[in-house]
């Protein structure tokens, strides 16, 4: 948050994150490469270079779909939230991979000529036109510059000083990278006979992809029109049963004007704030309550449930909002309080949470 | 494509960040804690880590760096 920057915020669950993370690809390549070599044997074995290549190639995309599949799993299951919250290092080391990948096939491909290897790249194939032919490596090498402007741009200096808005335009072009790559690998693995295999997994992969994200849409939509009752004596808005909520967890409101409010209980107590963090938006109302402080499931940013405020030597502030429990249901003013503003717990009549 | 076009795309790509190296560069040792008191006194890891992205953004960089240059006190 914004006391000095340090290279990379490392915390024990994110050293944790990021073993796994490493040993889960390095496991990958491994068995990638003892298994390719036990398949294609004698006349059919393939040479160090390629495996490697479709090793790291395939490690790549693999990751991508992950990272496309966490937002949306999260959002449909609490669960998947650990997931989330070191989505950062997981987007930096796929680019790292995909870099390797495309590296290699350049020197490999077009290293050995007299043409810069790059200018071969871009020449040696110029038939736009074919499907089975098509030149699909310079849609590898869209997708890899992409990835290089949201891994460089990934550390916390960027998201302050590039603008959240344009921050995040530069991150949503990981869709049309997405795109660019499954052309590339669907050209790829045609162009080079590996088979239908290929083809059946990138076919689950995209349909994992897009159903989630479906899934996910429609979930949202639901959720905003399931709740939004306005008492229409005081305007307060309903938000159902106290008892209702998990401890430590949230449910989420909208109001009238398309604002989202997170209703959080912790200790027997309710309190409600923004459901955007002041971070990079993330959606507060996903994340839970860690050490006593509401805490943002994007990137972990905390805020105390009392007063909306980051918690000592951090700065940052959220909006809060008035609470009150009337016959055992949570109503919220939906006039949002000046950012960081102390506001009264209200009590569940219930026992505390065990 | 054609080789001479290619030629001209990847010149120019290698200008821009031939540009963008020399800009970040300066901007990591120099500038960066002018744009954003949180640099202040940051370590060379951090500086390090923004390089790539400030080379290759080096035209928002220097814009921020002037507008920072105008009005020091923030
Ligand atoms: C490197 C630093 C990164 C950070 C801090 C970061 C953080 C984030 C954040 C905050 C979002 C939500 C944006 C929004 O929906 O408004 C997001 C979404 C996404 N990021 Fe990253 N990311 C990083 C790198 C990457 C990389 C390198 C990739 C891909 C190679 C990637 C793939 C994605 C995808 C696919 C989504 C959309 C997921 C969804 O719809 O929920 N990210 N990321
Ligand atoms: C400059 C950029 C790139 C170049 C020149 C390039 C080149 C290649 C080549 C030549 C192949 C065929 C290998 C073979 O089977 O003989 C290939 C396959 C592949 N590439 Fe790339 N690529 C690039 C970027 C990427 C990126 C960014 C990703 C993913 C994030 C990626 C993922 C893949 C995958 C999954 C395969 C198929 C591997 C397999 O057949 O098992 N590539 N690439
Ligand atoms: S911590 Fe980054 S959006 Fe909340």
């Amino acid at each position: 948050m914004s006391v000095g920057y340090t290279w990379v915020q490392w915390n024990r669950h994110k050293r944790v994150y990021d073993a796994v993370m490493v040993a889960g690809a390095a496991a990958y390549i491994a068995a990638f490469v003892v298994v390719s070599r036990a398949t294609w044997t004698a006349d059919h074995a393939l040479s160090d270079e390629i495996l490697l290549l479709r090793a790291l190639g395939s490690c790549a995309i693999v990751l991508l779909h992950l990272i496309l599949c966490i937002g949306p799993l999260a959002r449909l299951d609490a669960r998947f939230l650990p997931l989330l919250y070191n989505r950062r290092h997981l987007g930096v080391m796929t680019f790292l991979i995909a870099l390797t990948h495309g590296s290699l096939a350049v020197g490999y491909y077009h290293g050995f000529g007299v043409l810069n290897p790059l200018v071969s790249l871009l020449t040696s194939n110029t038939n736009f036109l074919s499907l089975t032919a098509f030149p699909f490596q310079v849609l590898g090498l869209g997708a890899l510059i992409i990835m290089f402007l949201m891994a460089a741009t990934s550390h916390d200096f960027w998201l302050r000083n590039l603008s959240a808005s344009t921050w995040k335009r530069l991150h949503m072009l990981v869709y049309p990278a997405y795109v660019l790559l499954v052309a590339h690998v669907a050209l790829g693995a045609l162009q080079n006979g590996r088979g239908p295999s290929a083809w059946i997994c990138l076919g689950l992969g995209v349909c994992l992809v897009v159903g989630l994200h479906l899934g996910g849409a429609l979930r949202e939509l639901r959720r905003d029109r399931g709740h939004p009752v306005v008492n229409p004596v005081e305007d307060w808005l309903d938000a159902g049963p106290a008892a209702g909520i998990p401890a430590n967890r949230a449910r989420t409101v909208c109001t009238r004007g398309g604002e989202r409010i997170a209703v959080f209980r912790h200790d027997g107590k309710i309190s409600a704030v923004t459901n955007v963090c002041a971070h990079q938006g993330g959606p507060l109302g996903e994340g839970k309550i860690l050490d006593g402080c509401i805490t943002c499931p994007w990137h972990g940013w905390q805020y105390r449930p009392g007063d909306g405020r980051s918690p000592p030597p951090f700065e940052e502030k959220i909006t809060t909002y008035q609470v009150r429990i009337i016959g055992g249901r949570v109503q919220v003013n939906p006039r949002g309080l000046p950012p960081g503003t102390p506001v009264q717990p209200a009590l569940c009549e219930e026992s505390p949470d065990a | 494509m054609a080789i001479e076009t290619a030629r001209i795309i990847l010149f120019a790509a290698g200008a821009y960040l031939t540009i963008g190296v020399v800009v970040a560069a300066v901007f990591v040792i120099a500038g960066v804690d002018s744009i954003d008191h949180a640099a202040k006194g940051s370590p060379w890891s951090f500086r390090l880590l923004i390089s790539p992205g400030a080379a290759a953004l080096w035209p928002v960089i220097l814009r921020r760096w002037i507008d920072a240059a105008r009005k020091p006190h923030r």
